[in-house]
């Protein structure tokens, strides 16, 4: 068969003999040691070079969204941790959020604060998971333990807050399960201090070595316009150079009160990304120390009306009128009017939204989760074609998908 | 139907002469709250729940103590009393208000009244899931308690009677129940004591609640004052289903609420379902603990006198070939007014068409006490039933009879015939035990009335039908499925596949229902 030279093959030189070849098709995943998650990815390679990838998510779907229709609103916390699980705080805060919409209630600003200081946090460990990660997929192993060391300091202050280091469940439809403790302040603080060295450090570990730029400079480019169609938001989406945060656009839980910038990247490359991210925890710090200063000493963390919040356990044991408070959200559950709403913030990866349609009773009916590293995982496509197999997996790494949010 | 209308928060509500408010809204589906107005009740008005405003006419006047903005003193003046929407007559043209700041206050006031020394029993109560009190808490109050004193202390688990525990803590002093025992059990034992917050309800002297109708008072009791000895801590409403279903104790047919809980596939208790037709809103206490033989002494598995126990298929086979080896003349066929119409034109099919037999008779319980309030003497649920499905043909066994099918747990058996014979072969199909069960030579399982669709004439010739609640024992079918089980054996077969294909007597006849009525033909 005579080999056609034309199209998208690399170009040889005339003197070169034209050996007859097609492209290989290589699998990769869905369990592959370095991949993030379980994603498969189907390579059509000509030689080193990736000329298709037909990538194929799902290998993670547990139903998350038919699940939450099988109990309480309460009852879909637990599983809305365990979405973005690098950031679990983000997707609750973003659920609360989603269904208070919907009551029509705001919870009080004790409680905002709180899910904006426990937010960030997340955020922060979200992203020293991504940047190490891909530090590490590049042959760096030190840089990768570095900034581990700040998300386990991280998870130290989070299980000091709710009980547990990861997954949670910590908030509430109307608040937060618990007042924050006394050593908050101080606790976040001190992260701060940490972390903003961690990040300097990180930064001196990586930035002047040529192979690290090498390697992430112009690999992996995503352009604008591709990433607007792909639906593409967060980190990805500013690495190209639009400035898009829901945290300005739409701002939530007080972020129009706090000073602080969205970074840009210009080429939408791996090099942009991993510094989006940097930079990004940098300015999650600026937000931490305002709110620390800002949040209220006392008050109330749950908006205090019965048909949302539990009431106290001891007038539950004393009184008639809280027993049967908690006898109804227990047995019931809250209800939120009939409607249905879309509500979204900022998680680590995107806009993360909710879309919840209810149907009066306590039983959600239809919770519908916009996952950003679904649409961000879209964009991958374009942005493997065309380099070789040795740059699939920082990219990937670089889209920061993780599989939980992205197959729910 | 009258045109008269009156307005309800801007809507128009027909209403019937005589209707008052609550009874006009109710008809429309629309509840205004309240705990001691029943729709089969006399009027007490005595919770003041339902208390509305009405701003037409001339209203009475209550009064207040305003403040005066301009002298900052608190001056005399008067307001517009709220009235009880249960008491009030509905007029043509009058302005009701239920959804007012002014009603919507009393409504959280008076939830706060009635919850003020009430017990915090919700976790051993009977009525927690069902109860008008949470109910009327969440959508009316929803605040927490002001009264910091010890709540006043009653009797509590008082025992009225065989049926009925009394907690004179939980309860609100509605009188309904005073009302069910005066009004439709027509024995005033039940009366209210002292006054105040000492208040109960107590016995007449010397008496216990004993009547017909004990349980009803348990039914209408918003709250856990009232509950039932026998359903006492046995489920949790919350977990239980409701069938549709048709009481089968006796002639009335009333309608029931057939209440199960589908995880273990148990029938617990029966409550009654509004129907204008027949029992309105009651039924008797016989009826309701007929639940009971849905799981006590039933017939599971065939059983051959001669073989042992067997399994249906067997069974059948034992029974295709008995009809086939005995000629017609001395086959007899017992059908049953326990049974559905269904079941007993199964069979009747089955013994005029696959297999004639020499006679038909139809078995029954002897009568019982009946009296002029619900109960009719008449202990069988579809005697008029059976009556249309043989079609008036005379009812007789054949002389020389040698075989007996019979269907249910109750047959006439003749003198010349005698189970004990070798000769004699008496087949039952039963879902109980009884005494013509022990005497049967086969005795053939099928699915009692909570495990089968099928309808009941009544003692009016009203025809309703009922769901099935619960999945019958293994391999255990309704008996009109069984016909059509047996007849797969002969060379004509019934292939009943649904009870859709079993050929009604015909149409039934149709009755006018009530608001809430439910009838099915």
């Amino acid at each position: 068969m005579e080999p056609n030279v034309q199209g998208n093959l690399t170009q040889f030189n005339e003197q070169t003999l034209e050996l007859p070849s097609e492209p290989m098709r290589l699998n990769m995943g869905p369990s592959h040691p370095a991949m993030h998650g379980t994603i498969r990815m189907v390579l059509d390679l000509e030689g080193e070079t990736i000329i298709n990838v037909d990538v194929q998510p799902g290998y993670l779907h547990r139903g998350f969204e038919k699940s939450c229709e099988r109990g309480n609103w309460a009852q879909v916390f637990p599983y809305a941790d365990r979405l973005n699980y690098v950031s679990p705080m983000l997707n609750n805060v973003g659920f609360s959020l989603a269904v208070e919409k919907l009551l029509d209630v705001q919870v009080p600003e004790r409680a905002q604060y709180y899910r904006v200081i426990l937010g960030e946090l997340a955020r922060i460990a979200d992203h020293f998971t991504c940047n190490g990660a891909s530090a590490m997929e590049l042959g760096a192993f030190t840089p990768f333990l570095w900034m581990l060391k700040v998300r386990e300091w991280i998870w130290d202050v989070l299980e000091k807050e709710t009980g547990a280091r990861m997954t949670h469940s910590f908030g509430r439809i109307g608040g937060m399960a618990k007042e924050p403790t006394s050593t908050l302040k101080q606790d976040t603080l001190d992260m701060v201090t940490k972390v903003r060295d961690v990040v300097a450090e990180a930064e001196s570990l990586l930035l002047k070595n040529r192979i690290f730029l090498d390697r992430t400079q112009d690999v992996g480019v995503l352009t604008q316009e591709h990433a607007l169609q792909m639906g593409v938001t967060g980190p990805m989406l500013r690495s190209t150079g639009i400035d898009y945060d829901v945290r300005k656009a739409e701002p939530y839980s007080l972020y129009d009160r706090f000073d602080f910038e969205v970074p840009v990247g210009h080429q939408g490359d791996n090099y942009d990304r991993f510094m989006v991210r940097m930079e990004e925890v940098r300015q999650s710090c600026r937000i931490l120390e305002q709110a620390v200063s800002q949040m209220p000493e006392s008050g109330p963390v749950c908006v205090e009306d019965p048909r949302i919040t539990y009431p106290e356990k001891q007038d539950v044991y004393h009184t008639i009128e809280a027993t049967i408070a908690h006898f109804k959200l227990v047995m019931e559950g809250v209800k939120p009017p009939k409607g249905e709403v879309y509500s979204s913030t900022e998680a680590g990866n995107g806009e993360l939204g909710f879309y919840i349609v209810s149907d009066g009773s306590g039983t959600p009916y239809r919770v519908r989760v916009r996952p950003p590293c679904w649409y961000n995982l879209q964009a991958a496509r374009e942005m493997l074609v065309g380099d070789m197999i040795a740059d699939i997996i920082p990219t990937f790494g670089s889209v920061n998908m993780i599989g939980g949010e992205c197959d729910r | 139907m009258s045109s008269n209308t009156f307005t309800l928060d801007g809507k128009e509500i027909p209403f019937e002469p005589g209707d008052t408010i609550i009874r006009a809204a109710w008809r429309q589906g629309i509840e205004i709250p309240h705990y001691c107005w029943h729709p089969g009740l006399s009027i007490a008005a005595n919770c003041r729940m339902c208390l509305v405003e009405i701003r037409s006419g001339r209203q009475a006047q209550m009064p207040i103590l305003k403040h005066d903005p301009a002298t900052g003193q608190y001056v005399p003046d008067t307001k517009p009393k709220l009235q009880p929407a249960c008491q009030i007559p509905a007029g043509e043209g009058m302005e009701v208000y239920a959804q007012s700041e002014q009603v919507k206050e009393a409504q959280s006031s008076v939830q706060e009244f009635l919850l003020l020394n009430h017990p915090v029993d919700c976790p051993i109560c009977d009525q927690a899931g069902e109860c008008k009190l949470q109910d009327y808490w969440l959508e009316h109050q929803a605040k927490g308690k002001r009264k910091l004193s010890e709540p006043v202390h009653k009797p509590k688990g008082v025992r009225f009677g065989p049926t009925i525990v009394y907690d004179a803590e939980r309860c609100i002093m509605c009188t309904r129940c005073i009302r069910v025992s005066d009004e439709l059990a027509q024995d005033p034992v039940l009366d209210m004591r002292e006054r105040g917050n000492k208040n109960e309800i107590v016995l007449s002297p010397g008496r216990e609640l004993d009547h017909d109708y004990t349980l009803m008072t348990e039914h209408v009791c918003p709250v856990g004052a009232l509950t039932s000895r026998d359903f006492r801590f046995k489920a949790r409403v919350w977990f239980l289903k409701s069938a549709d279903g048709v009481c089968s104790g006796c002639a009335t047919g009333c309608t029931t609420h057939v209440d199960y809980d589908p995880r273990k596939g148990r029938v617990y208790r029966l409550r009654p379902r509004d129907n204008e037709a027949t029992n309105q809103y009651w039924m008797c206490d016989d009826g309701m603990m007929t639940y009971k033989e849905v799981h006590e002494n039933r017939v599971v598995t065939p059983l051959s006198s001669r073989l042992g126990d067997l399994d249906m298929d067997t069974a059948l086979d034992t029974l295709a070939e008995l009809l086939k080896t005995t000629p017609s003349e001395q086959v007899g066929v017992s059908l049953s007014a326990l049974h559905s119409t269904e079941d007993n034109a199964a069979w009747r099919d089955f013994f005029s068409t696959v297999h004639p037999a020499g006679g038909f008779t139809v078995g029954k319980r002897p009568p019982w006490r009946g009296d002029k309030i619900l109960r009719d003497d008449d202990h069988n649920p579809n005697t008029k039933g059976v009556e249309q499905v043989l079609g008036g043909a005379a009812e007789a066994l054949p002389s020389g009879m040698r075989v007996l099918v019979a269907l249910g747990t109750h047959a006439p058996l003749p003198n010349d015939f005698d189970p004990a014979e070798p000769d004699h072969h008496l087949v039952v199909l039963a879902s109980n035990r009884s005494e013509l069960t022990d005497q049967a030579t086969l005795l053939i399982p099928v699915a009692s009335w909570a495990e089968s669709r099928g309808s009941y004439v009544n003692r009016k010739g009203l025809s309703q039908s009922f769901e099935p609640a619960i999945f019958p024992p293994w391999d255990v079918d309704p008996a009109w499925k069984v016909a059509s089980r047996l007849s797969e054996r002969f060379d004509t077969q019934l292939q009943y596949i649904s009870i859709a294909d079993v050929p009604q007597v015909q149409p039934p006849p149709r009755s006018t229902p009530g608001p809430s009525a439910q009838v099915r033909a």
